[in-house]
């Protein structure tokens, strides 16, 4: 079969010792940041995006993968251990791992999150093997208003859908649109808004901005408004699991990635939601009820750990069969392929299957050496914890100046972050969602430049959306989005 | 609170302002339609006006009882500006100085500032020189390496005080 050709090929490639060891030091960086509070997998790829520069493309996929990978692994150490949640993906992880902690089986919530990532990480990376290039072949034959529609659909779930204020949501899509807007029209090579500075011709840059919103923003959140907040370590235990443990994880893990895989494919952002359905689901068949919320249930952290994992890895099917990116960091994968030139979307695999299948070999790989460097070496990361805040969050500044000044190589950037932190401090203190302003920003000239292409095949008229059967079934569903949860939220509250 | 409604309507006001200065920008973009009948200023009037409406709604919740669905306030009611200065003052000399005296002794010195404003946050601010020294030394050991790696291993360029690529 084709597919076991290519997948074949693709380990070939990503087997090579070079590769395998940027997996390895992906998987080990992603799993650091995921550990370490104030930094997550957006911020880290974006501060390494400057390797693009000089490291051959499959190379620093596979790394890009590795630490976009290895933050979820490494995001369950911290939910579990501490009391204050990392990614937002691991939040629910943290409401029966901190339990479960707190009565001594830390080891035990560790043990499966860590077994049960690998569980959903792997079943999803072969729903990627084989449903991606299967999609590809489909979405060959979407033509431009059907691909603005998606993006438009995109834009309408990370920011209407998710989050609390549909309202903040859209302020938030503005405001990375009009980033976007910055730098040389693809279509007419038309300056907007550069105001005459050089530098602002080739538009913001990516690294810029999302090292500026999460990192800078992060660290000047923390000094302003945390620093009194006192962090409580819960104590290790060995990591295993009893028979019986591994007899509740099992069910759960599957589950989960049954959960998980789907939200991940479509364009609903972030793996927020199916986290929570998982937990829910767990908390409704469980026939230990009495532990959820007490002692700490092992489904409710077996369960959402694997959902997120599972959703994690499905959003690369997006990513690469679309061009769409759904969350902060494949906005940023989005953006490493663009430094290289490749525009993701159904001919990457034609164009650039051996990069392709490189990577998605290196996703098996990947989630091997996670699960190595998870379970016997966790100890490792543990002593990451014990990191005291200053010299953390200031070395992450370090880390954000690298990033931003190795792209360009410009002073100016620097200045242009510390604006973008504070607009990032003043977004978080007024609970403005930040996944809509890089989605935004970086959806947001492809969308343009699809909306414009549709209409010329239009011949200008607006009414090309509705003639095509796909596209108008595409706005259809977007309409549904946007409307139907809240015809639902009225007639809950007429019913209650 | 009064004070909540002030800050919220600048926000809002904030919002309003970056749309109508989109809208200014837009207003000097050429049209060029070609077939679509958009041109290079449809989606910069598309936000603009976006923007407007948003900063316009908020502005409302502002005056009326505050911004709808809000969490709880993430960490403390009050900010603690000194640290936040000291963090700034990093960030901002590290922009100003890194192309003259290096990355290395700049982020150091980006570094050291940092840690000042993060342990005045946390009320153990040490202004001892032993303290400034320490944390130099410390900061130095994590821009050295970085810088290393980027220069020598990877082969970007990252200003040096020397052309040596190794200070």
């Amino acid at each position: 079969m084709d597919v076991w050709n290519n997948l074949l090929q693709g380990f070939i490639t990503a087997g090579t010792p070079i590769n395998l060891l940027w997996a390895l030091v992906g998987c080990t960086i992603g799993t650091a940041v995921g550990v370490l509070p104030g930094i997550g997998p957006a911020t880290a790829v974006a501060m390494l995006l400057p390797i693009t520069l000089k490291v051959e493309a499959t190379a620093s996929m596979i790394f890009f993968a590795g630490i976009y990978y290895g933050a979820m692994y490494g995001g369950s150490t911290t939910s579990i251990l501490l009391n204050t949640p990392g990614e937002a993906g691991s939040m629910v992880t943290a409401l029966e791992g901190n339990k479960m902690a707190k009565h001594g089986r830390a080891g035990a919530a560790l043990a499966t999150a860590a077994i049960g990532s690998f569980v959903a990480g792997t079943i999803a990376t072969l729903g990627v093997t084989f449903l991606a290039p299967l999609i590809a072949t489909h979405a060959v034959k979407l033509g431009p208003p059907e691909y603005f529609l998606l993006m438009v659909l995109a834009f309408c779930t990370v920011s209407a859908v998710l989050g609390q204020s549909t309202l903040r949501g859209l302020t938030a899509l503005g405001i990375g649109l009009a980033m976007g807007l910055v730098g040389i029209d693809q279509i007419t090579a038309q300056a907007r808004y550069t105001g005459g500075v050089p530098e602002l011709m080739d538009g913001l840059e990516v690294v810029l901005v999302a090292v500026g919103l999460f990192a800078v923003a992060e660290a000047l959140y923390a000094v302003l408004y945390q620093g009194k907040v006192q962090e409580t370590q819960n104590t290790m235990s060995r990591v295993q699991m009893t028979r019986a443990e591994w007899r509740r994880s099992w069910p759960a893990w599957l589950r989960a990635t049954a959960i998980g895989f789907p939200f991940g494919c479509i364009p609903a952002g972030g793996s927020e939601i199916p986290t929570f359905i998982s937990y829910a689901t767990e908390k409704k068949i469980s026939k230990h009820p009495d532990e959820f919320g007490t002692v700490g249930a092992i489904e409710g952290v077996a369960g959402p750990e694997a959902a997120n994992n599972a959703a994690i890895t499905a959003t690369l099917i997006p990513l690469l069969t679309l061009g769409i990116p759904t969350s902060n960091t494949t906005a940023i994968l989005l953006g490493a392929f663009q430094n290289y030139g490749i525009q993701p979307g159904p001919q990457l695999f034609d164009t650039n299957g051996a990069l392709v299948w490189a990577l998605i070999a290196s996703l098996y790989i990947g989630n091997v050496m996670l699960l190595i460097l998870n379970l016997p070496m966790i100890g490792l990361w543990v002593k990451l914890l014990k990191i005291p805040k200053p010299p953390l969050y200031a070395g992450i500044l370090i880390f954000a100046t690298v990033g931003v000044y190795g792209m360009r190589q410009s002073a100016f950037d620097l200045v242009l972050l510390y604006a973008i932190g504070l607009l990032g401090v003043v977004m978080r203190r007024y609970s403005f969602p930040t996944a809509p302003v890089v989605v935004g920003m970086i959806l947001g000239p492809l969308a343009e430049a699809q909306m414009r292409n549709a209409l010329s095949i239009g011949e200008g008229k607006w009414s090309v959306f509705i003639e095509r059967p796909m596209s108008l079934s595409l706005l259809l569903v977007v309409l549904a989005v946007l409307v139907l949860p809240r015809v639902m939220a009225v007639m809950q509250r007429r019913r209650g | 609170m009064a004070t909540q409604v002030v800050r919220q309507s600048a926000v809002a006001g904030g919002v309003l302002v970056l749309g109508l200065l989109l809208a200014t920008g837009a207003i000097t973009i050429p049209s060029a339609a070609g077939y679509a009948g958009v041109g290079p200023n449809f989606l910069p009037w598309v936000v603009a006006v976006g923007l407007v409406l948003c900063g316009g709604f908020l502005l409302w919740e502002a005056r009326s009882g505050g911004f709808r669905q809000m969490d709880d306030l993430d960490g403390a009611k009050q900010g603690h500006w000194p640290g936040f200065v000291w963090v700034s003052a990093g960030i901002l000399a590290n922009a100003a100085l890194i192309t003259t005296i290096g990355f290395i002794f700049s982020c150091a010195l980006c570094f050291v500032l940092a840690v000042r404003g993060f342990t005045s946050a946390e009320g153990r601010l040490d202004l001892s020189l032993r303290a400034w020294v320490t944390d130099t030394l410390i900061g130095m050991a994590i821009a050295a390496p970085v810088f290393w790696m980027f220069t020598q291993a990877l082969a970007i360029n990252l200003p040096g005080l020397t052309s040596t690529g190794w200070l």
